[in-house]
């Protein structure tokens, strides 16, 4: 995968700039936490590479997630392949999955915690729940890189951390909006602090600790 | 569990009808039980005497029958004059083919309900006027056609200004009904039908009794499509004339009713529709 | 502010129904209109389920037309709705549903006949149209988000189904489980003009006075709808669609020529077919828009502006029948309720025409049969709304009760909701209006019917084209008002 690049990019909000104009690159491998005060602009920041970088296989993991209330867990899941099949497929899934669909994403929901939900509407899940299978949608769907808003905001400690790990080993080149500027050092290598539309803090992880980002918020 | 169901919803499939069947129908003048016992008579009649399979459709009004004529649905059917005419002005090439002895000197009963206060004449009255009124069907010829044609005549009106209400029955039966119960004081009515409900004792002939009767005119006939021999064999429709005109059981004739059946041309119908043009309901 | 409104506009709709009023005729002309109900309701009770031969045919009849044409318009409806955006498509939806069944099935008779198809298609076009606008709506109210999410390279179908319409689902089923009992009503109708199903053996049981025959179908057919929810179930529903096809019966078979001179010859006004050129079709228009369209258009929307106030007094007087702040939770208040409950499903499942037609016989023909049929129908639907919707409102615990309780606590509150239930009834209200005619009272379909019946078809499909810009003229108005009173409520989807 070559590196990735927004060129001046900018976000309005009605007859208000919310964004920009800012530029940006990515290397293959890196994993991007950004910081900010909520409402500073990172989820427009995550729709403009989305909308920039969609036909270079980025896969967009929502902050109101996407799910399809009325579909099972498998089936929103699932909708993450719909890609890589004919619509016949597709549509004979939804009568009934095929074996080997389920032989692989039910490991998926079994690490997430959700190995028993597979039949379950999403419409019936806990917001929590709810947000595990989103990030299972997005792995499932794969791709070179990972745009992601708050993954893991409704997870608790322990859970926060499964889900952080699977995204990052299924996506070694990741944006992700973050608000635990804990976990945002410990599972990206990359920093970048928005302020006022623009990107004020551009440093490795590795050179951070949250009193650095503290003037953020 | 399922199978059962199946199995009667299977059964319950009607079979595809048969290719070259001789349909026909009749305007829907009366009770349909009546009807259904009169032509399911005749349809029997007619397979035994053209050796073809023969098919009585029912209809829900005297349209109906005509666009069944014109549609080639039906090949032959009893019409009332009017609706005769309606189907050969349609159907270029089809004949009239018979007529009951009855038909060719045919009138209409005006009937009234006690409550006119109208007493049996030999001329319209001037006491009708105001009254409520019903014809029998739209298309009907004795009970529509002929009695509006005499009203007009009689009063230089339409109807709807001679009459306090002017309503359409749909069929003999019901103008007998509606007028025995009183929903219409007077009604114009099909003599033939009258005579049929009067002697099935259908009627209280102390509440409603016949008030005028109208001057003669043509009416019903059997008629039959143009291309009748090209799909059932060369002199099919003489053949289904004869049937018609050797037709003598008493028990069959009874139920129409009519005394026999006599030969009727296209002509014969001439004055209906001079007169259905008169009354803007022919084009 | 917009109270006031509401009741402005309220007693602007009685003012007018009443002027209405003065110019209907609404007299009682039978002679014992009571004991003919007598002999009626005896039949009901004493239904006489052996006089009917075809009873079972009858049945079997009635629910294949009503699969078949449901089916068949649900799959166009659906098409339709996704290419709902383009003007032509809309517009198209619009006049095809403001055309009744019944006219519908009349224009069909004349060239497929008396065969299955005409009453198929006189179901599923009106019904493509009307599915073909709610199923828009529907979808256009799902989460646009989980599309916003899907791969790239999805393809369409697989977009569509996962995304759009899997959110849509539970509320098409609903709509159209719905839809299905509307269209066993309009089955049933159909057979008032010659279709084979229960409204054909209704029509000559009437017709020869055979109440016991009459009881017996009017029950069954209750028994259908009121049992519905048992016997259609998602998992049989293929196996109805399915075998359906194979019940409509033979009919006559249709000869294909037919259709083409229906549409080259039959439909073409008389002067051009007859050469006469324009000269001879401005008189010729003028003619049937004089005598027949005007007076049908008068009588059609005055029995519309009162069956319509009528239909809401009877709702807002009705709706505490089935509204648990009236009749009580426990004990003996369920049994009121469910009583209420059984009012209010026999009213609304007997469709319009039959009931006119009943009270036809009883009364004689007037203005009174169409207004109190109408009335009785949409009012009983109305309410149960109404009801259903009151019942989602909760009370503090020391309200008032009795009339003071419906008076100021209930009505108020279920004011606008009612308002704007009815506005959409409007339009369906004036639908129904026009097709009584074809029973002898003089709205637009009356002088339909009359064409149909002197063979003109030329003129006939003038006045049903006439009927149809009329009632989307009622249906925009009825919008615009709902606006105006700021009455958003997306409950349009209850309509037959």
């Amino acid at each position: 995968m070559q590196s990735l690049a927004l060129q001046d990019a900018v976000a309005d909000y009605g007859a208000t700039r919310v964004l920009g104009p800012l530029s940006l690159t990515i290397d293959p491998g890196e994993r991007i936490a950004l910081v900010g005060k909520s409402g500073v602009g990172k989820s427009s920041l995550l729709s403009v590479m989305y909308a920039q970088w969609r036909d270079r296989e980025a896969t967009l993991l929502p902050q109101d997630l996407g799910l399809v209330p009325t579909l099972s867990v498998f089936h929103n899941v699932y909708m993450g392949g719909l890609a890589r099949h004919r619509a016949w497929y597709n549509l004979a899934t939804l009568l009934r999955p095929f074996h080997r669909d389920r032989q692989t994403i039910q490991p998926l929901l079994e690490r997430l915690g959700l190995g028993d939900k597979a039949r379950s509407p999403c419409g019936e899940l806990s917001g929590g729940q709810r947000q595990r299978v989103a990030a299972a949608r997005a792995i499932h769907q794969g791709g070179g890189i990972l745009l992601a808003d708050e993954p893991v905001s409704a997870l608790d400690g322990p859970q926060a951390e499964v889900v952080m790990q699977m995204l990052v080993d299924a996506f070694p080149t990741a944006v992700l909006a973050m608000h635990d500027l804990d976990l945002a050092l410990r599972y990206c290598n990359r920093v970048l602090g928005i302020h006022d539309g623009g990107i004020v803090i551009d440093q490795p992880s590795d050179r951070l600790t949250t009193n650095d980002l503290m003037p953020l918020y | 569990m399922l199978r059962p169901v199946v199995m009667t919803l299977a059964m319950l499939v009607t079979p595809l009808a048969v290719a070259d069947t001789f349909v026909f129908t009749a305007i829907p003048d009366e009770d349909e039980t009546r009807l259904q016992e009169r032509f399911q008579k005749v349809a029997d009649y007619l397979e035994d005497e053209l050796d073809v399979e023969v098919r009585f459709v029912p209809v829900k009004s005297y349209a109906a029958a005509v666009t069944a004529f014109r549609n080639n649905q039906v090949q032959l059917a009893w019409f009332g004059g009017l609706s005769g005419v309606q189907a050969r002005e349609q159907v270029p090439g089809s004949q009239a083919l018979a007529q009951g002895v009855e038909d060719a000197r045919f009138v209409t009963y005006f009937i009234a309900h006690e409550s006119a206060g109208l007493e049996p004449s030999d001329s319209l009255s001037d006491n009708m006027r105001d009254l409520t009124f019903t014809f029998g069907a739209k298309g009907s010829t004795s009970g529509r056609l002929m009695p509006e044609y005499f009203l007009r005549e009689h009063f230089g009106e339409a109807p709807e200004d001679i009459f306090a209400r002017v309503g359409f029955s749909d069929n003999h039966s019901r103008t007998v009904s509606l007028v025995a119960s009183g929903a219409y004081q007077l009604g114009a009515v099909n003599y033939t039908a009258w005579e049929n409900e009067v002697e099935a004792g259908n009627v209280d002939t102390d509440t409603v009794q016949v008030v005028w009767e109208s001057p003669q005119y043509p009416d019903y006939q059997w008629t039959i499509r143009g291309d009748a021999d090209e799909r059932f064999g060369e002199g099919f429709t003489d053949r289904v004339r004869q049937a018609l005109l050797d037709m003598d059981d008493p028990e069959l004739l009874e139920s129409f009713p009519r005394e026999g059946f006599i030969p009727a041309s296209n002509d014969d119908y001439t004055i209906i529709r001079e007169i259905g043009q008169e009354l803007d309901l022919i084009d | 502010m917009s109270r006031s409104a509401s009741l402005r506009v309220s007693l602007g709709f009685i003012a007018l129904a009443m002027v209405c009023l003065a110019f209907g005729d609404f007299e009682i002309s039978t002679h014992d209109p009571w004991q003919e109900l007598g002999r009626i309701f005896l039949g009901l009770i004493a239904p006489d389920f052996a006089a009917v031969d075809f009873l079972g045919e009858a049945i079997l009849r009635t629910l294949a037309f009503a699969f078949v044409g449901v089916g068949l318009g649900a799959a166009g409806g659906f098409l339709l709705a996704l290419l709902f955006r383009h003007l032509w498509v809309r517009t198209f939806c619009a006049v095809v549903r403001a055309i009744h069944e019944l006219f519908w099935a009349l224009i069909f008779l004349q060239f497929f006949g008396l065969h299955p198809l005409t009453g198929v298609l006189a179901i599923a076009i009106p019904y493509a149209g009307i599915f073909a606008k709610v199923y828009a709506e529907i979808l256009d109210e799902s989460d646009p988000q989980p599309a916003h999410t899907l791969p790239r390279g999805t393809d369409h179908v697989s977009g569509l189904v996962y995304t759009r319409l899997a959110q849509a689902w539970p509320h098409v089923v609903s709509y159209t489980a719905y839809r299905l009992e509307c269209g066993l009503r309009s089955s049933a109708v159909l057979g008032f003009v010659g279709m084979p199903t229960l409204g054909f053996y209704l029509e000559s049981a009437f017709a020869q006075g055979a109440y016991g025959s009459v009881g017996a179908l009017l029950i069954l057919f209750y028994l259908l709808i009121g049992t519905l929810r048992w016997w259609v179930r998602p998992r049989l529903l293929p196996l109805y669609l399915i075998a359906a096809p194979f019940l409509l019966g033979t009919g006559l078979p249709i000869v294909w020529s037919n259709v083409s001179r229906f549409f080259t010859q039959d439909i073409v006004p008389a002067p051009l077919r007859n050469g006469e050129g324009l000269e001879g079709l401005i008189p010729w228009l003028g003619n049937l828009l004089v005598n027949q369209a005007l007076p049908g258009i008068w009588n059609t929307l005055l029995l519309t502006q009162i069956a319509l106030v009528l239909t809401g007094i009877l709702a807002m007087a009705l709706f505490p029948l089935i509204s648990h702040h009236f009749t009580g939770r426990h004990g003996t208040g369920r049994l009121k309720g469910m009583l209420g409950h059984i009012v209010l499903v026999v009213m609304r499942s007997t469709p319009e025409l039959l009931l006119a037609f009943i009270l036809l016989q009883l009364w004689g023909p007037s203005m009174l049969p169409a207004v109190a049929a109408l009335a009785l129908h949409n009012g009983g639907i109305i309410a149960h709304l109404v009801g259903q919707r009151s019942n989602q409102i909760t009370l503090r615990q020391d309200a008032p009760r009795g009339i003071d309780r419906y008076a100021y606590e209930v009505a108020p509150r279920v004011y606008g909701p009612f308002l704007a239930l009815l506005f959409y009834r409007w339009e369906i209200i004036m639908r129904e209006t026009a097709i009584l005619g074809i029973l002898g009272i003089t709205t637009l379909g009356f002088y339909v019917d009359s064409a149909i019946q002197e063979i003109r078809f030329d003129r006939a499909m003038v006045l049903i084209l006439i009927t149809a810009l009329l009632n989307i003229g009622v249906d925009i108005l009825a919008r615009r008002l709902r606006n105006y009173l700021r009455l958003r409520h997306s409950i349009n989807r209850q309509s037959c």
